[in-house]
């Protein structure tokens, strides 16, 4: 139980969580850090996209989150979850950790919605939870150079793929569409014998360095 | 609250399906069912969604972005099915899962695509509770079948076409412009056009230009020459008059056969109104086919012996075994074997009666069973009986005898010949099917009346009679009284009936087709028979004169208010089993093993399999039509 108290130092005076988040937090913490190294077919990944008051990491502040997962290669409209982070924004991020457990977490521009979120989780649960991250960003051009050389933005791909979503700059909405994207990214990783989360990660990232050089 | 998000997304599937029929259409019950279930997956060109292969399907697929192709699988190739792409909205499979079958094509992704996909059990159930979709998918089902029939049919003619068959329609292939005169033209100047153009034949005509009749370069020594006749006088009185005519859209088969039936070389085309085209010769047809049919009739017709005939038997075999090669189809085949089985028949009796003494016997000779029926296979035995008359009751007995004596040299002779003897003694050699017309009469109205299962068997033999040699009348007057009999008692024609739907088209309710042990199926017991037998009952209780099963639901069935479109499918059903009852007998033969009517289903194409499949459907449908009627 010493984490658990730490934790409710940790989050000062933040209004207190719903016995259900207390629940979810109390079931993260007790999961371990999977290996990912389980092929994709086996593997349950959560696309997560957030939405923001705007695009300055200084200022802007997250208020709502979108995750659909995409377990075993399909994208099932049940493991989907969307909260809004008003009015309690605590047990929305708790929540959101209930979904995503340790899973790999996809997300299209990780500088913008991983920093978003490790803030919002250190603000609102008082400390920053580990995951794999997996960018689309890069993820993206370096499986598929014929349609797009260089990173795009999500509008470009979307195009590149005729990817359609139901409504634009809404976290869920955006996730369906990144989502459909990461299929298309699985099957293609596969293909270049890129079989499971930590090598597709490892993909992205050595993409991202030589994008550097 | 993962439950907004869900309600969220299985709106945005809703409104993507409501944009495709049958999706549009259906029940909102329905359609939320589809939705919330629908599960996303993506698939890169060239990846393959569903094989045969697989197995029985375990999910129903909505295309949801791409481009998928379905293609035959297997042998199927060799008959060219075109393969069918589906768009957005689009579903795959629909009758392997509603059959729990395999699917018979292959589908895989010709571009990068997204499909939404359903487990087979949630297919089955929205199969349940959506009349729309349940409809959608027989419908579905139906054109499918209907169009592999239509596949089948154009692949034929595709080949035929390629090869230069026999299925070329009369007009092309006359050759030059129609020479022709008139009836009071003077033989010497219609002779001497003859021999200018070298013609083998001169046409006349009347003033509408409608052939009146011919005079062959054949007819010149007989009628001319050794007559004396006189070249002055008009043509009119020398040419053979109905002349025989065909027009221009019949195939040369048609033309083929006319002339293997009436041993003529020339045939007039005439156009829709009877204006004559041109004249279509022998050898206008020897030049698409190798083997001539009229040097077969020829061979016939000249035979002194059975030495002779026995080598026409051959070449009739062989004929139709080219024949089948060269994919013919079921009905014109099997009217080739049966016209030149006639006309040997015919000439066997002609030199039986040369050494038997039959002066002032007035007969007829009977064929019964698939003979009656014209539907003779390479592998059929004999089944014949003699209708005679005799004024004089003490000259019955004597009469007889000497037919029977007569008749068992025939049956010989054809055994001879190829046609074996039958085992079940249905032979005009066995004196209880050496009748007169009365007898006749009272046996088949005994049958009729008493209908016990030996009644019923004979019935379904002797009823298809057919005179084959000798006078047609016996022939009329005989049917004409059964018709009337038959269709006086509605208890035996329901006893029929009764006994047509003991045999079931073997369709299995989980694999395609139920075999029998050794993995075949009887495609004459548990196929054409079915279609035969129902034919038959048919033509008894409308009165249908003919004793081919074709003709009889043709003619039969419109009667009973079968639409045009649903007879045609039946009888492409039947033709197709006869086809491959054809088939499977011309490998066998080659193969020097007995002739026989299975088939394994396994070792036919998908497509044959599946027409195998819908032809016996069709059996089905008819026997059901059978069931109906007698309320059985």
């Amino acid at each position: 139980m010493s984490w658990l108290s730490r934790l409710k130092t940790a989050r000062g005076s933040q209004s207190p969580l719903s016995e259900e988040a207390e629940r979810a937090l109390e079931a993260w913490h007790a999961l371990t850090e999977p290996a990912h190294e389980q092929p994709h077919f086996e593997s349950r990944y959560v696309v997560l996209n957030t939405e923001a008051t705007g695009l300055d990491l200084e200022r802007d502040r997250l208020l709502a989150v979108g995750a659909i997962a995409i377990d075993g290669g399909l994208l099932h409209p049940q493991d989907a979850y969307y909260a809004q982070l008003e009015p309690s924004p605590g047990d929305a991020l708790a929540s959101l950790l209930g979904f995503t457990g340790r899973c790999p977490l996809v997300v299209f521009n990780a500088t913008f919605n991983r920093t978003l979120l490790e803030r919002a989780f250190a603000r609102q649960l008082g400390f920053t939870p580990e995951f794999l991250w997996i960018d689309l960003y890069f993820l993206l051009p370096s499986l598929f150079p014929e349609r797009l050389e260089r990173p795009g933005r999500l509008a470009d791909w979307m195009a590149a793929f005729e990817i359609e979503t139901f409504q634009r700059h809404h976290a869920l909405g955006d996730a369906w569409a990144i989502a459909q994207l990461f299929l298309a990214a699985q099957s293609r990783a596969l293909s270049l014998a890129v079989t499971n989360p930590r090598t597709l990660a490892d993909h992205a990232h050595a993409y991202r360095q030589k994008l550097k050089v | 609250m993962s439950n907004d998000a869900t309600t969220l997304l299985v709106g945005a599937s809703t409104d993507f399906l409501r944009n495709f029929s049958p999706f549009n259409r259906m029940e909102a019950e329905a359609l939320a069912f589809v939705a919330e279930r629908a599960v996303l997956a993506f698939h890169a060109r060239g990846s393959e969604i569903l094989t045969p292969e697989s197995g029985v399907p375990t999910h129903f697929y909505i295309v949801q972005r791409g481009k998928i192709q379905a293609r035959q699988a297997g042998q199927a190739t060799v008959t060219e099915y075109t393969s069918l792409t589906l768009g957005a909205g689009e579903c795959f499979p629909i009758g392997a899962i509603s059959a729990r079958r395999p699917s018979t094509n292959a589908y895989v992704a010709v571009e990068d695509s997204f499909c939404f996909q359903i487990s087979a059990d949630d297919f089955l159930h929205l199969m349940q509770i959506s009349p729309v979709f349940h409809l959608f998918c027989t419908q579905y089902i139906a054109s499918l079948l209907s169009q592999s029939r239509q596949q089948l049919q154009s692949s034929f003619a595709q080949r035929a076409a390629e090869q230069q068959t026999m299925t070329t329609a009369l007009g092309k292939l006359i050759k030059q412009e129609p020479v022709f005169v008139t009836p009071d033209t003077p033989t010497r100047s219609a002779l001497e056009r003859m021999s200018e153009l070298h013609l083998g034949c001169m046409v006349v005509v009347d003033a509408e230009r409608r052939p009146v009749g011919i005079l062959t370069q054949s007819d010149l020594l007989p009628r001319v020459i050794l007559a004396g006749f006189d070249l002055a006088r008009p043509i009119g009185e020398l040419m053979t008059a109905n002349p025989h005519q065909l027009p221009a859209s019949a195939s040369a088969y048609d033309a083929a056969l006319e002339m293997a039936t009436h041993g003529v070389r020339h045939l007039l085309v005439v156009d829709s109104d009877s204006v004559l085209l041109g004249v279509v010769s022998e050898r206008d047809l020897f030049s698409l086919q190798r083997i001539s049919l009229r040097q077969i009739r020829a061979g016939i017709d000249n035979a002194a012996d059975i030495a002779a005939l026995q080598r026409a038997s051959k070449d009739i075999r062989q004929l139709a075994l080219n024949l089948i090669a060269q994919g013919i189809g079921a009905e014109q085949l099997t009217q080739f074997i049966s016209a030149l089985n006639d006309a040997l028949t015919r000439r066997i009796i002609t030199l039986a009666r040369e050494r038997h003494d039959l002066v002032g016997i007035e007969f007829a000779w009977f064929a019964f069973g698939s003979e009656g029926r014209h539907e003779q296979t390479l592998s059929t035995d004999q089944d014949n009986g003699i209708i005679f008359r005799c004024a004089d009751a003490k000259q019955l007995k004597e009469t007889r005898a000497r037919l029977v004596e007569f008749a068992r040299t025939v049956n010989e002779d054809l055994a001879a010949c190829g046609f074996p003897l039958c085992k079940g003694n249905i032979m005009a050699s066995n004196p209880e099917l050496c009748l007169t017309l009365d007898e006749w009469k009272s046996r088949f109205g005994d049958w009729i009346r008493e209908p016990d299962p030996q009644a019923l068997l004979n019935a379904s033999i002797f009823f298809d009679f057919r005179v084959l040699y000798g006078n047609e009348r016996f022939g009329d007057q005989l049917r004409s009284a059964l018709n009337k009999g038959a269709k006086g008692n509605s208890a035996f024609l329901r006893m029929m009936a009764a006994n047509a739907l003991k045999v079931m088209p073997p369709l299995g309710r989980i694999r395609d087709f139920v075999v029998e042990d050794d993995g075949t199926i009887d495609l004459k017991k548990s196929g054409a028979r079915l279609f035969v037998d129902v034919a038959r009952i048919l033509a008894l209780r409308t009165g249908v004169e003919s004793s081919s099963t074709v003709q009889r639901l043709r003619q039969g069935s419109t009667k009973i208010g079968m639409s045009q479109e649903e007879v045609s499918a039946i009888i492409d059903g039947f033709n197709f089993i006869q086809l491959l009852r054809l088939r499977s007998q011309h490998l066998e033969t080659e193969h020097d093993s007995a002739d026989d009517n299975r088939v394994d289903p396994e070792s036919l194409n998908e497509l044959d399999r599946r027409i195998l499949k819908e032809a016996f459907r069709q059996a089905r449908k008819l026997q059901l039509r059978l069931k109906l009627d007698y309320q059985l």
